[in-house]
């Protein structure tokens, strides 16, 4: 699959205003989005690269292929969690002994009782993004991405067997709106309070004591569409048609653009 | 209107010193006429006379006219040389007023020789050089004191009329704004009083000067959604019309008609009463919104019906023809709301009635439904964007409304079987236990957290509808169920009936499971309480008779084809074989005995004679019952076995 997307910057006093005129452009209402986010880095195991040995069996193509994999480049990747305000500051859940079983399954995840977080019901979901592609005639930021669920609870050590280190985490805080095929996200990142620490967090602090990363509270504004098929020409072109159209209809309000491609590049060194 | 404005707009008319004398206007008709000293009366009568011809001149000219009616031709012609008249006058005067700039053109050169070689004709400029005329103020020679009074009272009469026609002017703008300010007051007071309704007021996309009003769905059909705005144009007077452009104003509601048996039984009513054009603009907007969402409605209910034409539903342009269940059919049409509704009453029942109603606000609950999941569907992250558009489904209008009729109907079918055949067994003093209905019996859903309840109330309506039934038999510890699911959503369609048996003395008899033909489930249940009567003659007249009398303990009736009905009795020394058939229909049970012949009593045909003093007995429910003294069943088996 690919993405494509526009960004633009909104400081934090044109926020109240745009989220409104988005509503009206969307015609619904914003839906407020807290996004926990854990970034992995890949590895290379040692002893895995270069050894290809009882390939007898391999097709040449796969070959080349297995050694590309093994061989290619290294990618920071995002596991996503979605929380609720409610998690924030919130201790974590009664000792699981004395609920009574089967009694998660019937309420929504995450909230067995009004304020507690429980890290071990917390959904997940594995996001990749590659860097932009380059020299694309296009003016909108393209890349290749893929996402997939990823069972509930600790993640680390599933990451860990995958080849992956947890490098950090942050939250991300934002409203979504839908036009049409565009999903527009206008959020911004917040810090934890503290040092960092080496696992995901299991209990959330307070939303009010996280820090903004962008000292001025400004947001960032991102329109994007998926495409199924990056390699149909005709599909990716009435997407970047969407998108301009859209920039088109925001112009007054925000300039959306390309992002500068070296600063969404995901490879790790 | 111009006496209201007080503004001293009008020059002040100096009343003058004296009339002019006598001696002034003397001289005036000396001018005039000549000398007094010519008038004679030959004179006068010449001047009468030629003033007489003229007019005549005039009348005759006009009744030629009127008399020669010139043809069309004539006409054409006449029409023709006017206009040429009338171009060769504009191009003389052209050609006039181009002389005249040129002329000024060239003097100004003179001074201005830029400017005035802008306005000057080519021709000119070839033929004179720039700046060669030129005009001088040349001192006029003095006036008479008489001609400069005259040009004084000339010019000052000039300045009054031109005065007059200013101040004229400005009271005949100011009238005009006063009425445009009054109009305009009007029309936005109006467009306040729409927005303070609680109506959605905006410009419009297309025609960024003019209001509109948003009274539409904004999840409907994109065609639907864009019919929901109207512009809201100002009248001559100031008030507010609305104009929904070339959309028939007429109001329509979608009709529903319940046909019972083929006449009509029952036609649902305008929601609302229409307007004859003097409703108020809020009126006017409801009719619209109205008339738009009942379009819509029937739009969706056509392409819904298209779907389902599997199901006999049929469309013609304007009439969707649902046949619902047994002898009812329901009609759909998009009509004028004050389309004369004169139909005979008589046949028109309540219950009819009810249904057309009730089916009427189904369909458009429905819609409103399919609105909110519309606006959930737009509001979810969309999926990859793929070549393939996404088709729209069906609303689900028709669909949920049919299966709740068709499976009400099946309900009633199965409980009136129930009945029947438990009011046979009645009749013939057995007596079963009641049944257990449970209509609807469709589980609860789990209350979403983030659905509203109302739509959860929808959507329980739009789930398979399920009811069961269950019940005892006269075997102890027998039971049946039978389950009734009716789903139009999802293959498979249609109803059916999931009966299952617990017979404890016939284990190897297996539940029929899913049936879908009526017949087959009373073929079903039938056989299923002959079996159990069956059963209970066999096993009554064991225990009591063998306490009763031992010798006689042999002689029972044994079921010997129960899926039949047959009993058998044993022999007994010199008897015949006695044979007993049991038949059980929904209306009746009736019982037979027979003597068989052969040995073993078990063959079945020919050799069975109805025994001497055999009538079928028979044994109908309560209404029918002839008999008031039957004996009952058990009574009448019993005197069967011979002492």
């Amino acid at each position: 699959m690919h993405e494509q997307s526009l960004f633009a910057s909104v400081p934090v006093h044109q926020h109240h205003e745009l989220l409104q005129q988005l509503a009206g452009l969307t015609a619904m209402q914003p839906r407020h989005c807290l996004e926990r986010r854990l970034i992995f880095k890949a590895y290379r195991k040692p002893g895995l690269a270069g050894r290809t040995g009882a390939s007898q069996d391999l097709q040449q193509g796969d070959l080349q292929r297995l050694n590309k994999m093994l061989n290619g480049n290294m990618y920071y990747t995002q596991v996503i969690g979605p929380v609720s305000e409610l998690d924030f500051g919130s201790t974590a859940p009664v000792d699981h002994d004395t609920q009574m079983a089967g009694m998660d399954d019937s309420k929504p995840s995450g909230s067995p009782s009004p304020s507690s977080y429980d890290y071990e019901r917390q959904p997940w979901k594995l996001e990749f993004r590659d860097i932009p592609e380059a020299g694309t005639r296009s003016a909108v930021t393209s890349r290749l991405m893929s996402s997939a669920t990823l069972p509930r609870g600790d993640v680390v050590q599933a990451m860990n067997a995958w080849g992956y280190h947890f490098t950090t985490e942050y939250v991300v805080e934002g409203d979504m709106f839908i036009h049409n095929d565009i999903a527009i996200f206008l959020h911004r990142v917040l810090h934890y309070p503290g040092d960092e620490s080496s696992l995901p967090r299991r209990q959330l602090p307070a939303l009010k004591d996280m820090t903004l990363f962008e000292k001025s509270g400004s947001y960032v504004l991102q329109a994007f569409i998926i495409v199924q098929d990056g390699s149909n020409q005709e599909t990716m072109k009435t997407a970047s048609q969407h998108l301009f159209g859209l920039r088109e209809q925001l112009k007054s309000a925000v300039l959306l653009e390309q992002a500068d491609r070296l600063s969404l590049d995901t490879r790790a060194k | 209107m111009a006496d209201s404005f007080t503004l001293p707009l009008r020059p002040i008319l100096e009343k003058r010193d004296r009339p002019d004398t006598l001696p002034v206007e003397i001289a005036q008709i000396n001018n005039q006429w000549g000398s007094f000293r010519e008038v004679n009366e030959d004179v006068l009568r010449n001047k009468i006379a030629e003033e007489e011809e003229k007019d005549g001149l005039d009348e005759v000219d006009e009744s030629d006219q009127d008399a020669t009616d010139p043809d069309s031709t004539e006409r054409v012609e006449q029409l023709y040389k006017r206009r040429a008249e009338i171009t060769q006058f504009a191009m003389q005067a052209h050609m006039e007023t181009m002389f005249a700039l040129d002329f000024v053109s060239l003097l100004l050169s003179k001074q201005t020789p830029r400017q005035a070689e802008t306005s000057m004709s080519a021709f000119l400029k070839q033929v004179a050089p720039l700046g060669s005329l030129n005009a001088e103020v040349v001192n006029p020679p003095p006036k008479p004191e008489s001609t400069t009074k005259d040009i004084a009272a000339v010019s000052r009469g000039w300045r009054i009329q031109n005065f007059n026609a200013a101040a004229n002017k400005l009271l005949q703008a100011a009238s005009r704004l006063e009425t445009e300010v009054a109009s305009e007051t009007r029309y936005w007071n109006e467009v306040l009083a729409v927005k303070d309704k609680g109506w959605k007021v905006s410009r419009l996309p297309r025609e960024k000067q003019a209001l509109g009003v948003q009274y539409g769905f904004l999840e409907a059909t994109p065609v639907f959604r864009d019919r929901g705005l109207a512009s809201l144009r100002r009248a001559e007077d100031g008030a507010l019309s609305l104009d929904e452009g070339l959309i028939p104003t007429k109001a329509r509601y979608v009709r529903v008609r319940v046909i019972q048996d083929g006449r009509l039984s029952g036609s649902s009513k305008p929601t609302r009463s229409t307007f004859d054009g003097d409703g108020t603009i809020e009126d006017r907007i409801l009719q619209a919104r109205d008339t738009v969402y009942e379009e819509e409605l029937f739009y969706e209910l056509v392409r819904e019906a298209r779907a389902i034409a599997s199901f006999g539903v049929t469309t013609r342009q304007n009439l969707i023809r649902i046949p619902a269940s047994d002898d009812l059919e329901i009609l759909l049409d998009l009509v004028d709301t004050d389309e004369n509704t004169s139909q005979p009453e008589y046949d028109i029942s309540q219950q009819g009635t009810f249904l057309a109603e009730g089916l009427a606000h189904t369909i458009r609950i429905l819609l409103a439904y399919s609105h909110r999941q519309n606006l959930r569907r737009r509001t979810l992250l969309p999926p990859p964007l793929t070549p393939k558009t996404r088709s729209i489904p069906e609303h689900q209008l028709i669909r949920p409304a049919l299966a709740y009729i068709k499976h009400m109907s099946d309900v009633r079918w199965l409980q009136s079987l129930l009945k029947d055949l438990f009011g046979v067994l009645k009749s013939a003093n057995l007596k079963p236990s009641a049944y257990t209905a449970r209509v609807f019996s469709t589980e609860k859903q789990r209350q979403t957290s983030s659905a509203p309840t109302v739509e959860t109330l929808v959507g329980q309506f739009l789930t398979p509808m399920l009811s069961t039934f269950n019940g005892n038999i006269l075997t102890p510890r027998g039971s049946f169920s039978i389950a009734i699911h009716t789903n139009l959503s999802s293959p498979p369609f249609g109803t059916t009936f999931d009966v299952s048996f617990n017979m404890p003395k016939y284990p190897d008899l297996e539940s029929p499971g899913k049936l879908s033909h009526r017949e087959e489930v009373e073929a079903a249940i039938t056989h299923l309480l002959l079996l159990d009567v069956v059963f209970t003659i066999s096993s009554n007249n064991n225990s009591p008779k063998s306490e009763h009398d031992k010798d006689e303990a042999k002689r029972t009736w044994e079921a010997i084809y129960p899926q039949h009905g047959e009993l058998l009795l044993l022999p007994s020394k010199s008897e015949k074989q006695k044979k007993m058939k049991i038949v059980l229909s929904r209306h009746e049970l009736s019982l037979e005995i027979y003597t068989v012949r052969c040995i073993d009593g078990t063959g079945r045909g020919k050799c069975e004679h109805p025994s001497y003093n055999s009538m079928p007995h028979t044994w109908k429910p309560p209404p029918i019952a002839g008999f008031p003294n039957q004996p009952s069943l058990m009574e009448f088996v019993s005197t069967q076995v011979p002492r």
